[in-house]
């Protein structure tokens, strides 16, 4: 009986404390939890790197709880954000995602605009001004602020600098210098290559490419957002000279490349002398090489001409959740665009950082001192065009690929080719015009 | 004895040849294996694709904590217990009123669920999508499994087992008064035992190795299964190939499958053999 | 008496009953999708466009854009040649690794183990390792053909001409182990008696397995044929990690491009016309298929 009775009670007891536990959420208004959704694929370091500025900042603001969420690469997260929403699901309040995703997240009326966050920071028109001109690109449109910069990269090339020295090379300074020290630098055991000159990822081309497009003097995009100039004789020319080192040259592997993951390995071991890549790799590269490794932006078609790209994510905020997420969310960014951090963070990812203010510390001064080569991939800032942003990308962006990957591949003319994507790209962005 | 010597000689020929394509068809696990060991400071290069300069267990502990393989473990197993239990249910009952019963219009509905059958779940997954949507079943291990829960090829499979049972021993149980279900319990489901667990097992194979499906209707590592985890690892983002991560990677989510199988394999392939499926 | 009719009515309604659950299943995710992909095919509505985003009667308009679409055509073409490439050659295979297998011989059981062990490997896992087999340079596919004398490009999966080689490479692999099962079982079915007369009557193997074995299985074929058809339409899952369709789409297929459509380019009206297509095809074999079964029993 008394067993009973006893539990009964317990009984009574547990229920209780469930029943509290269940209200106490409610009766408290502060706690808040926000998910950012982060495109690292393998990359533990950054994803490591990034748990702990999480726990940083919530130590900072203890209501406040974030969860990130490492997903994929930058498709794969713009896709699960995509079907997240359209499964009727709650978005994210932040992601790190392409910064030339604006147009289709504005027109799918997925993120919202910073405008008002920034005017009610006392400090928040000198936040803007200290982020590096050529980040910001992508964050306008429609006369609003829709992103912050935060793991920028730029297109580089990487090269193995004893080898140059030992051929008594110099770096290229011009499309034909660079084609000739590839060549030069191809070694071959009877008809197999055992080294090659260079290695030019095309398995996703478009950015890679631009940099050879805009060193002959024409971008592939035009200001205005629905303005594409694939089949300009100068864009032209720059496919053909993709062609013309393997073709001309010998110093690349003929077609499409699709080495972007092997690319740096391969530099690291020896196989290749230069590789066309991220920004992002330099610190792997530098972990990995038991050579000298030299950065340097693209050489351009004329001799003493540089150029490369920007590339990599920014951070949205999301429409369409709680005014408190949105809050925390706009701290999160703030936090993580402070110069210290975003210097820390490029010293530990690879990545560049984002404000001017984060090369003024002491800390990235220190480390720039020991690796020149940060200073070096600094420069490619300087000889960037813009990115390939247009509305409607994943259209366009595909048709580009498909043409540009037809006449690597040697299936269509460079000319026809482009002529033919220009046409394809016009019909899709006719909507927008 | 000519005729003798040339079976011994045609038996000796086959051996040789199994053996050959035996190993040729095992090279890509053995080099799996083999290279998920091997240091991920030796990259590999021409010529040196098998042992680094050293075995090392490292690449499985850093893929280990690189990705949430225990929740997704947790997740893929839960899944698949789930949909198997339900369709063991649903394949049974139906497959036992389409065997026993007739009825208006059985002929007409047992082709309507054939159907299923010729249109695969796959193919309408832009549909599907939307259905899971409104249910409000997003990102859940439900979301992922309810598509299935109703099986033509099994009903379809166990079907044909139960039309094997002896006519008179169902008469039999019919006339000592068995219930439908004791009927079933006891008649009808003993002898289409082999056919049960051939179909289980492709049911467990089949889901344990989805990977589009769940990957358009979870987002979340809660409710995101192996198969969708290994892919992290092979989008390789900005760093280079790292391929004896990547192969523990892929053996992680592969093991316990293929350890279970190796345990089952003379039962499971025997089940196939006995099911049915001529 | 009472009892009786109640029970007799309750019997009545059993069989329904019991079918109910699988019915209703099917129902909801085979028959009510199925519908819902045609009428909305009859839609355009695309998501990523502010303008498109409400849906708007267009008729057959997304018709008459996939079939003037030339990546519609492309892709179609792709499709077939996957389907031609992989089917067939996967199934003879599996048939053969049946007939290797069923013997009695000593540790077959581990052959048995080496072609079927890729069954239980999900696509991906294969489609990753096979990732490293096709690289160019060190990859193991390469170095094997090379020592055997091909010259050829090496960069399998950025070749227009190889990429769509590659994943069906990876596809019979995968596959050929999975089908030899049902022959297997179909084999050890086989009344023996049958081949102890025409070993004794000094038949040739070939003429056995041409005259006596592939008759008799042939339902199992057919059987095989058909899952091998509709798993060629369904799986791509190895084209995701190995190529993501490329180059310029020489290795997307038909669902893939349905895929890229509707999850990537959240184009809702296309990406259902391609459903409602991808549907018809599938009926049309399957059916095809049972018929040709169906006109074989009545022969036999």
């Amino acid at each position: 009986m008394t067993l009973r009775k006893l539990s009964a009670l317990a009984l009574l007891v547990l229920l209780l404390t469930g029943m509290l536990a269940a209200c106490a959420p409610k009766e408290e208004t502060g706690p808040v939890t926000i998910q950012i959704y982060y495109p690292v694929a393998v990359d533990a370091p950054i994803a490591a790197l990034f748990n702990g500025y999480i726990e940083k900042f919530q130590e900072e603001n203890p209501n406040i709880t974030v969860e990130a969420v490492y997903s994929g690469g930058y498709g794969d997260v713009k896709t699960a954000i995509q079907t997240t929403v359209d499964g009727g699901g709650e978005p994210p309040a932040l992601a790190v995602m392409l910064a030339t995703d604006l147009y289709d997240l504005v027109n799918a009326g997925y993120i919202r605009s910073l405008d008002d966050y920034i005017a009610a920071d006392e400090d928040g028109e000198a936040y803007m001004q200290d982020f590096i001109a050529s980040f910001m690109e992508n964050s306008y449109y429609d006369g609003k602020t829709w992103s912050i910069p935060f793991q920028r990269s730029a297109v580089l090339m990487y090269y193995n600098a004893d080898l140059f020295a030992e051929a008594g090379l110099e770096p290229p300074d011009s499309w034909a210098a660079w084609g000739e020290a590839g060549q030069a630098l191809t070694q071959k055991d009877g008809d197999e290559v055992t080294r090659w000159g260079i290695e030019f990822p095309s398995g996703w081309p478009y950015w890679l490419f631009q940099p050879l497009a805009i060193g002959n003097g024409q971008n592939i995009i035009g200001a205005g957002d629905a303005e594409v100039y694939f089949d300009d004789p100068k864009v032209i020319e720059a496919v053909q000279f993709y062609i013309d080192l393997s073709e001309k040259y010998g110093a690349m592997p003929a077609g499409v490349q699709s080495i972007w993951g092997q690319a740096p390995t391969d530099l690291a071991s020896g196989q290749t002398a230069m590789i066309v890549h991220s920004s992002g790799s330099l610190n792997t590269l530098l972990e990995q090489a038991d050579f000298e490794v030299g950065v340097m932006p693209l050489p351009g078609k004329a001799a003493g001409t540089y150029a490369s790209v920007p590339g990599g994510g920014n951070l949205y905020l999301f429409d369409n959740i709680d005014q408190a997420k949105q809050d925390a969310a706009w701290k999160f960014i703030r936090f993580l665009s402070e110069p210290e951090r975003a210097a820390d963070f490029s010293i530990q990812s690879g990545y560049f950082a984002s404000c001017k203010g984060a090369y003024e510390t002491e800390a990235m001064k220190t480390y720039m001192a020991a690796h020149p080569q940060v200073a070096q991939a600094r420069v490619a800032l300087d000889v960037g065009g813009a990115e390939f942003s247009v509305q409607n990308l994943g259209e366009v962006r595909n048709i580009f690929h498909n043409y540009l990957q037809q006449a690597y591949n040697g299936e269509l003319s460079p000319a026809e080719a482009m002529a033919a994507a220009q046409a394809e790209a016009e019909t899709a962005l006719e909507a927008f015009k | 004895m000519s005729n003798k010597l040339r079976i011994r000689a045609g038996q000796l020929g086959a051996n040789f040849l199994t053996l050959g394509l035996s190993l040729l068809w095992l090279t890509p696990v053995f080099w799996t294996l083999i290279a998920s060991l091997r240091p991920a400071d030796d990259p590999l290069g021409r010529g040196n694709v098998w042992f680094g300069y050293t075995l090392t267990l490292a690449n499985y502990w850093r893929a280990w904590s690189m990705a949430p393989f225990g929740e997704y473990y947790l997740n893929t197993i839960s899944l698949v217990l789930m949909i198997l239990g339900v369709q063991l249910v649903t394949v049974t009952i139906a497959a036992f009123a389409f065997t026993h019963y007739q009825f208006t219009g059985k002929k007409a509905l047992f082709f309507f669920i054939l159907l299923q059958m010729m249109i695969p779940t796959s193919a309408l997954l832009a549909p599907n999508f939307s259905t899971i949507s409104k249910l409000g079943l997003f990102d859940t291990l439900l979301a992922i499994g309810i598509p299935y829960f109703g099986s033509a090829f099994g009903t379809f499979l166990l079907r044909q087992a139960f039309l094997e049972v002896p006519r008179d021993l169902v008469d039999a149980g019919t006339i000592d008064g068995c219930s439908w279900w004791q009927l079933l319990w006891h008649i009808y489901l003993p002898p289409s035992f082999p056919t049960l667990i051939a179909f289980g097992l492709s049911s467990v194979i089949w889901h344990w190795n989805e990977f589009l499906w769940p990957l358009i209707v979870t987002n979340s590592t809660s409710s995101r299964p192996l198969t969708t985890g290994l892919v992290r690892f092979t989008q390789l983002g900005e760093i280079g190939a790292q391929w004896s991560l990547l192969t523990a990677a892929t053996l992680l989510v592969v093991g316990p499958l293929f350890i279970i199988f190796l345990i089952f394999q003379r039962r499971f392939i025997q089940s196939f053999v006995h099911s049915g499926l001529k | 008496m009472e009892k009786e009719t109640a029970r007799s009515k309750r019997d009545r309604y059993l069989p329904y009953l019991l079918v109910l659950p699988t019915l209703a299943f099917v129902l909801l995710f085979t028959v009510w999708p199925t519908l819902s992909a045609f009428y909305r095919s009859f839609f355009q509505q695309r998501l990523n466009i502010a303008k498109f985003r409400t849906p708007t009667f267009i008729g057959l308009g997304n018709y008459a854009n996939i079939f003037s679409d030339p990546h519609f055509h492309r892709v179609l073409a792709n499709t077939l040649r996957y389907i031609i490439g992989t089917v067939p050659i996967s199934i003879l295979l599996g048939f053969f690794f049946a007939m290797l297998v069923n013997r009695k011989v000593r540790n077959i059981g581990l052959a048995r183990l080496a072609f079927f062990h890729t069954t239980i490997l999900p696509m991906v896992s294969a489609a990753t390792v096979w990732m490293f087999f096709f690289t160019p340079g060190y990859g193991l596919f390469n170095t094997v053909l090379a020592a055997l004398g091909y010259a050829g490009p090496q960069n399998w999966t950025g070749s227009p001409d190889l990429a769509l080689l590659a994943v069906m490479i990876v596809a019979i692999w995968k596959n050929a182990g999975y089908y030899m099962i049902f022959y297997l079982a179909g084999l050890q079915n086989l009344p023996t008696p049958l081949y102890e007369a025409a070993g004794l009557d000094g038949a040739n193997w070939w003429q056995a397995i041409w005259h006596l074995t592939l008759p008799l299985l042939r339902r199992t074929t057919l059987f095989i044929t058909t899952i091998a058809f509709i798993d060629a339409f369904r799986t791509i899952d190895h084209i995701f990690v190995l190529t993501s369709g490329g180059p310029s789409e020489a290795s997307t297929v038909l669902l893939y491009y349905l895929w890229q459509k509707r999850f990537e380019q959240l184009d809702i009206g296309f990406s259902s016309a391609l459903t409602v297509i991808l549907i018809l095809v599938l009926l049309v074999f399957t059916i095809t298929n049972f018929r040709v079964s169906e006109k074989g029993e009545e022969d036999v």
